[in-house]
């Protein structure tokens, strides 16, 4: 039974951050319709910038976010523009092609920047644990829920109350009637771009501690992240945090219960199962 | 107040329009009339700005604005009631019409501007909650026009709002234009529907194959044979 909780718990905790993930790609899509397929090396250059802090500042990496928020926003928006926007408007694929072109560029300038050892960058809360009851939790894994949670609450309240989230919901509804209201399409979505990069930057810091990193793990995420998106429904900000629980849920089900790459394989196979019988992902009602 | 001198316009290199001379004076309420592709919703989407004009120039209130960005010519006052209404489907009707104020220039009043539109339409402000995508056609026209007064329009351009009503809310729609009307703002009215136009405008312009065919009050539209043939396309 301890088994149990405790991985109830740490799928909970660690599916928030998936869902916080899944939230930048999905906001990115409902805006631009751009699936970012180098979302997960978007990650990796989080993680790597903030080890990159550590080694040259010894930056705890809840500190270094500091930095890596705006700089990665700021990647964001230079990327929308000189890359992606130029293909919008022509074949998905193409946009496709772009950002796993994209992907492998980031992979390996981190790989030439910081070599292929896996690297790890310290915390001091890194091996904290808390311990309720039987249930032990790493201090990390509660941070990450507690902000991913607030962010993604955040991120909600200023879609529904905010002009700039109005209009973020009005580009995604319609792009055309949102132009003729005086919204500035290209520049709604360049922002959210931007944004979601941005979101990437803190989970990274998230994830970071007490998780070795190596360059070639962002398509890990990606996938994670897709898998999220998929179950939650492309723009549903609840089915999206919902499938961040399942996915982390089953990811640590998989870990705790069997060995070795069934275990691994765990997310997946749930993810299929899911899509058979509701392939319209996991919510009803789309709203968006 | 808005002056169109040999617009030229389409799309991908396409002339939809050529040499297109139209005047809208201040106040006035002028019909754009035509047959379906004689180039009305190109002529209004020129004049918002999503479609750019391949020659000619757009002077409002004397100033240039063939350049001018959308953003920018609703900021002016142009304001565009699209066809086919589209509403934000998944948004309240509250905030359907918060985001026709969201320019820079009627941001700051757009309270009591909201006041006013719900005067106009009282049945919009007894369902500010609900869903925009859950109204009725007819419904869904009145937060159309709703949300382009929210903006504080100088000119208002009304794409085809008759398209798909009852007779009932045709009616009560133009009765709401005339309204307008009265009330001082410069309406360009885009139909299909000849006669309807023809009772409501003062003048009118009909397109034909992109270019203007007849341009003049009601009775001389009416009575010219061109107006006939443009729209039997013979």
């Amino acid at each position: 039974m301890t088994e149990l909780y405790q991985a109830l718990a740490q799928g909970l905790l660690i599916g928030s951050t998936y869902g916080l993930l899944a939230l930048g790609m999905g906001l990115v899509y409902g805006v631009s319709g751009v699936v970012n397929f180098s979302h997960g090396d978007f990650i990796s250059l989080g993680m790597f910038m903030c080890l990159g802090l550590y080694s040259a500042l010894s930056l705890d990496p809840y500190v270094s976010v500091i930095i890596t928020v705006p700089v990665m926003t700021a990647i964001g928006a230079l990327v929308y523009l000189f890359l992606i926007r130029p293909m919008v408007g022509h074949q998905f694929l193409m946009v496709v092609q772009l950002t796993l072109g994209l992907s492998l560029v980031l992979q390996n300038g981190i790989l030439m920047v910081f070599g292929g050892q896996p690297a790890r960058t310290p915390s001091i809360v890194e091996s904290k644990l808390w311990i309720l009851g039987d249930v032990v939790l790493r201090v990390p894994h509660v941070i990450a829920f507690v902000i991913s949670f607030a962010l993604a609450i955040g991120l909600y309240v200023m879609l529904r109350s905010t002009d700039f989230g109005r209009s973020i919901r009005a580009v995604h509804q319609n792009a055309h009637a949102a132009a003729l209201m005086g919204i500035d399409v290209g520049r709604v979505q360049v922002l959210t771009f931007a944004l979601g990069i941005g979101i990437l930057a803190l989970a990274a810091a998230l994830l970071l501690p007490g998780t070795p990193i190596q360059p070639t793990q962002g398509l890990r995420y990606t996938v994670i992240t897709l898998l999220v998106v998929v179950l939650g429904g492309m723009t549903n900000f609840v089915g999206i945090m919902l499938g961040g629980l399942i996915i982390g849920i089953a990811e640590a089900f998989g870990t705790i219960y069997l060995d070795g790459a069934i275990g691994l394989l765990m997310p997946y196979i749930i993810f299929v199962a899911i899509m058979l019988f509701r392939p319209q992902g996991l919510t009803w009602r789309s709203s968006k | 107040m808005l002056e169109i001198e040999g617009l030229t316009a389409g799309y991908g290199g396409i002339e939809v329009l050529r040499d297109i001379n139209v005047r809208l004076g201040d106040g006035e309420l002028v019909g754009l009339l035509g047959a379906n592709n004689a180039g009305k919703t190109t002529m209004i989407n020129s004049l918002s700005g999503t479609v750019k004009p391949m020659a000619g120039r757009i002077l409002f209130q004397g100033e240039d604005i063939t350049r001018l960005t959308p953003r920018q010519r609703v900021e002016r006052g142009i304001v565009q009631v699209p066809e086919g209404r589209l509403v934000f489907p998944e948004m309240s009707i509250r905030e359907n019409l918060l985001l026709g104020g969201i320019n820079s220039r009627a941001r700051p009043q757009r309270r009591q501007q909201m006041e006013k539109v719900l005067e106009l339409f009282p049945r919009l402000g007894e369902r500010l909650a609900q869903h925009a995508g859950s109204l009725s056609g007819g419904e869904q026209q009145m937060l159309a026009i709703g949300r382009g007064l929210m903006a504080d329009a100088k000119v208002l351009m009304l794409d085809e709002p008759s398209l798909g009503l009852s007779p009932l809310f045709v009616q009560y729609i133009f009765e709401i234009i005339d309204k307008l009307h009265a009330d001082g703002l410069t309406i360009l009215l885009v139909e299909q529907n000849l006669n309807l136009t023809l009772r409501h405008a003062q003048r009118c312009y009909v397109l034909e194959r992109g270019q203007v065919a007849v341009e003049g009050g009601a009775d001389a539209v009416r009575n010219d044979p061109r107006t006939k043939s443009a729209y039997l396309g013979l």
